[in-house]
């Protein structure tokens, strides 16, 4: 690997740019680390150091206590630990489904080459607006009027679908995708809600895990697109002609070839899933709450904002983050295909 | 084992790569697909592969039909231009994975795998990752893996070209020898003619997409079936000098060459080889041309001569010497002479 700029190592450095080095080094780490560590004493501060203006250093500036801890842990213990294996539950399943769905329809994508009919997939959608439409109107149970949908579509399809010419391409999948994402979520949050509502889902794990798993698609789809496509062909080909089949070559191949990216994407996944607010605030109301919702409960109070409950709160969220960091850090490395090809 | 090409054919939406190819290779032959970049030899070979759609014709592989078969139901091995071995695995496990697939247990992958790495020599090295090999190794890693389940058929894409100069000579001879030994089947795709010279039974020469000559290397150097075959195999290539051909004489220029035959061909092409020819005096020559430069090349030096527009190179005993523009004569025996048209690229044979 050619670096532009290789930095010199600190050991090697003069006496003076050392110290200046450290300097800058530790000023910047206390910079990233202070809000955490803000969090972390405001957990142990009373209501009357939160409000009587800044105090920093625990025992000198004030005498920290453990009633937040105490209140979160032990007078709402069940409550907490509710929320907090909802969230842990949601997020690591939504991840697991998105990634792994993700990652193969992604690979299809990079791999295989696409041209569906543009009357055909635009028939399809009207086809299913139309079940829709006989749902809210008349009342048709949904079941039978998705049935019905796909077997109009299905007849359709072969009587008429040989007569488009215009076809799409993976790039316009791909846009389809990410087009998903472009939208804001508010948009759809109500009609996630209505659908969800007419299966009787609401406030089930199942439906935040399924619309997680949906709005996350489209990033694990292109993140893992790119990673897909930089692995030589040669490998893969060479894996089958070894006697893989397609998918023996995806999982030996292509999927250890990609581990870094697959990591950095889980992780991402991991995230946005564990943090997650406006969706899950609409699909669940009290046995699936997860713990931004509870968070986001205590500044709603009477008792105004409890700066001290939410900071034990966020301290217990950044640790499953954290730890999924730390596993998956090892796994993000460059310099994996080295080897592979000369060229 | 056979493979056997049918009517073969390939087009990339409108345009034609492989024109109706048909090729019969004998169980244990070693055949050569020569042709330059672009030529669909390339193409050729990842159809017998499966890696690549038909659009016309038929392949059988040991007499089974497998033109609508998956690569991994060929029961072929492939080494590929860039070795393609896998950088998560270790030789051992690169050498492996076709056994892993097949399900064969660890200990009988182990003992397989050490004995097919000692014939290619890496035994020592089976431990490493492809990343830790140099270019040579990788080549041997990848044929081991190639040469680890004993196929019907070996394909080989350009499995030399990224050797250096000297390795490749050395490899040559060793895929040479091993071929011979294991008497497996194979392919091989080059676009270099000394290695198709070299190593092959049996040469194919593509150009276009259309198979020009199929024939033992010596065939295909001493009876070229047209005009490109003839310029496309030796080193130097066929000199030709343009003329006509008027009922057995060959005009080009003041000067006329008794070829024996009676066609009269208005746009005709004369070829010789360089070692055919000889450097005379100007009065004593077939045909007079000027001398362009004189090279030492060691054993011989190579004379450059011009016969009016035309360039052709003569390979002169080591001694010879001669000054620039001069005019030389360029003798040669009329049964070294090859006749073509200019017109259609086609041999005029004479009878």
């Amino acid at each position: 690997m050619q670096w532009l700029f290789e930095p010199p190592s600190i050991r090697d450095m003069a006496p003076g740019t050392k110290v200046l080095v450290y300097a800058i080094l530790t000023f910047w780490t206390a910079f990233v680390l202070f809000p955490i560590y803000w969090v972390l004493i405001t957990s142990f501060k009373s209501a009357i150091d939160v409000n009587s203006g800044p105090v920093y250093l625990p025992f000198v500036d004030f005498q920290p206590s453990l009633h937040a801890w105490k209140e979160l842990f032990v007078f709402d213990f069940w409550d907490t630990l509710s929320a907090y294996m909802n969230s842990l539950i949601i997020a690591l399943s939504a991840t697991a489904a998105s990634v792994i769905i993700g990652s193969m329809a992604s690979y299809a994508l990079a791999r295989f080459e696409y041209q569906p009919r543009f009357g055909v997939v635009f028939m399809f959608v009207l086809v299913m607006i139309g079940a829709f439409f006989t749902v809210g109107r008349y009342g048709v149970d949904w079941r039978l009027s998705c049935a019905a949908g796909v077997a109009v579509f299905y007849f359709l399809a072969r009587a008429l679908g040989r007569h488009f010419k215009a076809r799409l391409s993976n790039g316009d999948i791909l846009f389809w995708m990410i087009s998903q994402r472009i939208l804001a979520p508010i948009v759809v949050v109500v009609p996630i809600y209505m659908m969800f509502q007419q299966v009787s889902l609401l406030d089930t794990h199942i439906a935040i895990i399924l619309t997680y798993t949906v709005i996350n698609l489209p990033i694990v789809i292109w993140l893992m697109y790119d990673f897909f496509k930089s692995i030589p062909i040669d490998l893969e080909e060479c894996a089958q002609l070894d006697g893989a089949t397609r998918f023996r070559v995806f999982l030996d191949i292509v999927l250890p070839l990609s581990r870094s990216g697959l990591a950095a994407t889980t992780l991402l996944v991991m995230i946005l899933s564990w943090n997650e607010y406006l969706l899950a605030l609409f699909l669940s109301t009290s046995r699936a709450q997860t713990m931004p919702i509870l968070v986001a409960a205590m500044n709603a109070g009477e008792r105004g904002i409890l700066w001290w409950s939410m900071s034990v709160v966020i301290i217990v969220m950044i640790i499953p983050v954290v730890i999924l960091a730390i596993i998956l850090q090892r796994y993000i490395s460059k310099g994996l295909l080295l080897g592979a090809v000369k060229g | 084992m056979t493979v056997v090409l049918d009517a073969v054919s390939k087009s990339f939406g409108n345009v034609k790569v492989l024109h109706d190819l048909s090729l019969d290779v004998q169980d244990g032959e070693f055949l050569v697909l020569l042709g330059a970049s672009g030529s669909g030899k390339s193409t050729a070979l990842r159809m017998i592969a499966g890696l690549e759609t038909v659009s016309g014709g038929r392949i059988s592989i040991s007499g089974r039909d497998v033109t609508d078969e998956l690569p991994k139901n060929r029961d072929v091995a492939m080494v590929f231009q860039s070795y393609a071995l896998y950088p998560h695995k270790t030789v051992a496990e690169n050498i492996g994975y076709p056994l892993k697939i097949r399900r064969m247990s660890r200990t009988d992958i182990e003992t397989q795998v050490r004995e097919v790495a000692a014939q290619v020599r890496i035994g020592e090295l089976l431990e490493r990752y492809p990343r830790e090999l140099s270019g040579g190794q990788r080549q041997r890693v990848a044929l081991a893996r190639a040469m680890v389940r004993r196929p019907s058929v070996f394909l080989m894409d350009e499995p030399l070209s990224n050797l250096d100069a000297k390795l490749r000579g050395h490899m040559r001879a060793e895929l040479k020898h091993m071929q011979h030994e294991l008497g497996i089947t194979t392919i091989y795709v080059t676009h270099d003619q000394i290695e198709a010279m070299t190593l092959a039974h049996r040469v194919a020469l593509l150009e276009g997409g259309r198979l020009q000559q199929l024939a033992a290397p010596k065939t295909i150097y001493e009876d070229p079936e047209n005009l490109f075959v003839a310029q496309f195999i030796g080193s130097p290539p066929m000199n030709v000098a343009h003329g006509r051909l008027d009922a057995g004489t060959f005009v080009i220029g003041q000067d006329r060459v008794a070829t024996g035959g009676t066609e009269t061909v208005s746009n005709a092409v004369i070829g010789l080889r360089a070692e055919d020819c000889q450097v005379v005096a100007p009065e004593d020559g077939a045909i007079r041309a000027q001398l362009f430069a004189n090279e030492l090349i060691g054993d011989h030096t190579l004379v450059t001569a011009k016969i009016g527009d035309d360039m052709v190179s003569i390979k002169a005993p080591k001694e010879f010497e001669a000054g620039f523009d001069e005019a030389i004569g360029i003798a040669f025996e009329t049964d070294k002479l090859y006749l073509f048209n200019r017109d259609t690229g086609a041999r005029i044979r004479r009878s």
